[in-house]
Parts: C-alpha cells; sequence; structure tokens
C-alpha cells in the first residue's frame, strides 16, 4: 500500500498502482496453486499428495 | 494496494486452510488411508508380473514396502508429518487461490466485501473444482486413469474455459457473450475428459464418498477464502486509515 491520498486510488496514478498489484498477486498465486498443484517433484508431490487428491488435482 | 491485497490474501487462504485442513482430516484423509491399503495389495500383485514399476507406485504413496529401496524418493512419515504436510499444502494452495481471487476482484474493479468475495468464490470453486470434476472425478490413489500429463492438461485447459465462460456470462451480460461463454462452459465436457475406468478393487461407495466429501471441502475452502478476503481487505483498509490520521 503506498502512502498516497485514499482520494488518489481512482486516479490514473491509482490504475498503474492496480494493474500493479493485479498481475504481481496474479503470478504469486499461479505459483503457489503449481507448487502444490502441479509441481512434479517427487517430494512436492508427496508432501501436498493428500491436498491433491481431496481438492482433485490430476495425481500420479 | 498489492500490500493490502496480499495481507488480506495471506488472511484468507489461513482461515480457508485451517477450516478445509480440520474438514480433511475428518472427512478425505481417512479414506485416503483405506483406499493405499488396496494400492498396496495391488501393487504387490502387479509386482509380481512388473518389479520395477511396483516399486514406484508403493513409494509415491505413503507406503511401508520398502524393498526396492534404491528408487525410495522422500515423503513424509505416516501419522503426524503427513497431517502437518497436508495441512501446510492447504495454507499454500489457499493463499495461492486467495491471491488469485484478490486479482481478479481488483480487475473487475468490485468492492471487495465479503458478500462480493463469496460470489467470487463461489466462481471459484465452479471453475477449478466443479468442472474439471466433472469431466475427472476426484480420485483415490490406485484407481486406474489417464498419462498424468494429459489429465493435467484438460484440467487447466477445462478451468480456463470455465472461468472466461463465467466471466462473459456474469459480468459482460449481453446475449452474444452469454452464448460464447454457454460454449466455453461445455465444450471441454464434450471434448471429454481422458478418463479411463479400470477395474479395481477398491469399493466403488469409497471412492463416491471420496468424490462427493472432496467437492463438499472445495466449496467450502473456496467460500472461506471468498468472505474471509472480503473482510481482511476491509480490516486492512481501516487500519491504513487509522495510521494516516494519526500521522
Amino acid at each position: 500500500m503506498s502512502t498516497s491520498a485514499t482520494l488518489q486510488t481512482t486516479t490514473t496514478a491509482g490504475s498503474s498502482e492496480r494493474t500493479r498489484a493485479i498481475v504481481v498477486a496474479a503470478l504469486l498465486g499461479l505459483g503457489l496453486v503449481f507448487m502444490t498443484g502441479f509441481a512434479p517433484a517427487m517430494a512436492l508431490h508427496n508432501a501436498a499428495h493428500d491436498f491433491r487428491h481431496t481438492q482433485n488435482f490430476p495425481c500420479h | 494496494m498489492i500490500i493490502r491485497l496480499v495481507s488480506a490474501a495471506l488472511v484468507a487462504g489461513f482461515l480457508a486452510a485451517v477450516v478445509a485442513t480440520g474438514l480433511q482430516f475428518a472427512l478425505t484423509s481417512p479414506l485416503i488411508l483405506k483406499a493405499e491399503v488396496y494400492e498396496e495389495q495391488d501393487a504387490k500383485h502387479t509386482a509380481l508380473e512388473a518389479l520395477p514399476f511396483a516399486g514406484l507406485i508403493v513409494h509415491a504413496h505413503g507406503g511401508e514396502n520398502h524393498e526396492h529401496g534404491a528408487a525410495a524418493e522422500w515423503q513424509p512419515a505416516p501419522g503426524f508429518e503427513r497431517m502437518a504436510y497436508t495441512g501446510l499444502a492447504t495454507l499454500v494452495g489457499g493463499v495461492g487461490y486467495a491471491l488469485l481471487l484478490g486479482a481478479v476482484m481488483l480487475a473487475l474493479r468490485r468492492e471487495p466485501t465479503p458478500e462480493a468475495g463469496l460470489a467470487v468464490g463461489i466462481a471459484g470453486f465452479l471453475t477449478v473444482a466443479l468442472a474439471p470434476a466433472m469431466g475427472l472425478p476426484p480420485e483415490l490413489p490406485g484407481m486406474g486413469s489417464a498419462a498424468l500429463g494429459v489429465r493435467q492438461a484438460w484440467w487447466v485447459m477445462t478451468a480456463l474455459a470455465t472461468g472466461i465462460g463465467i466471466y462473459l456470462i456474469a459480468v459482460r451480460r449481453v446475449a452474444l457473450s452469454i452464448a460464447g461463454g454457454l460454449v466455453l462452459i461445455v465444450a471441454p465436457q464434450l471434448v471429454g475428459a481422458p478418463i479411463v475406468i479400470e477395474e479395481s478393487r477398491l469399493p466403488a461407495a469409497l471412492a463416491a464418498q471420496f468424490a462427493a466429501r472432496s467437492l463438499g471441502i472445495s466449496l467450502v475452502f473456496w467460500a472461506v477464502i471468498g468472505l474471509a478476503y472480503g473482510w481482511a481487505w476491509h480490516l486492512f483498509g481501516e487500519r491504513a486509515e487509522a495510521r494516516r490520521s494519526h500521522a
């Protein structure tokens, strides 16, 4: 969060900040979901095994 | 803005993980353990015919069958360690999904109230849980299935198409986009999932119960992520307000 005034969020300065926040959050989120749901490394698969089955990620 | 989003996602992911981990321990983990007993029996059977593969299958699954020790991969010890890793994976997955939910709400310019969060959370459930499960139902260990890469590709494609489809229907809301959205949602199901139905010694009732419970837990997981994200977003907003007015 920046120290800019609350009103500024609707201005153009706010919109580039919004875009950056969307991109960062989306990439971070995809990375974490990939790690728990899809990463092929055996150790990660085994650690997240029961979560993968329950959340219906294709497993094995 | 990014700090507020990440903070809210951490809180939402944590709360959702606490609830979902409890539900997993109570409802699905016991079924997975039961299924692994059948899986090990099957693996021992096939081990007589095809030694190398049987070793791999057993090692991937928390069995105690370590006679082919050379291929052993790290896996959490049964009991507490395995439960801890399940909880950790649920936390990481929950935070990941909460970040995606936050990014979507920001992109849609929706004020993240708990109600709006819940709506997007339900859309998330439909997108990554229900739609892929219509083709590839939640599986217990040891159930026969097509090659992993093919199933993952169908899963990702279905989730993408369903997500865009829901967006076109629920957000765009004009006749043409609704028609396009319906096509996107139905197409992956018509194409069909790469599913293999194999004879298995696993009782069908166990598999059916697992599939239903798994979807139920996913629904709760996503509902809590959405509700908690909306709540936490306002919590962190008010804190920032308070800091500013004190400064």
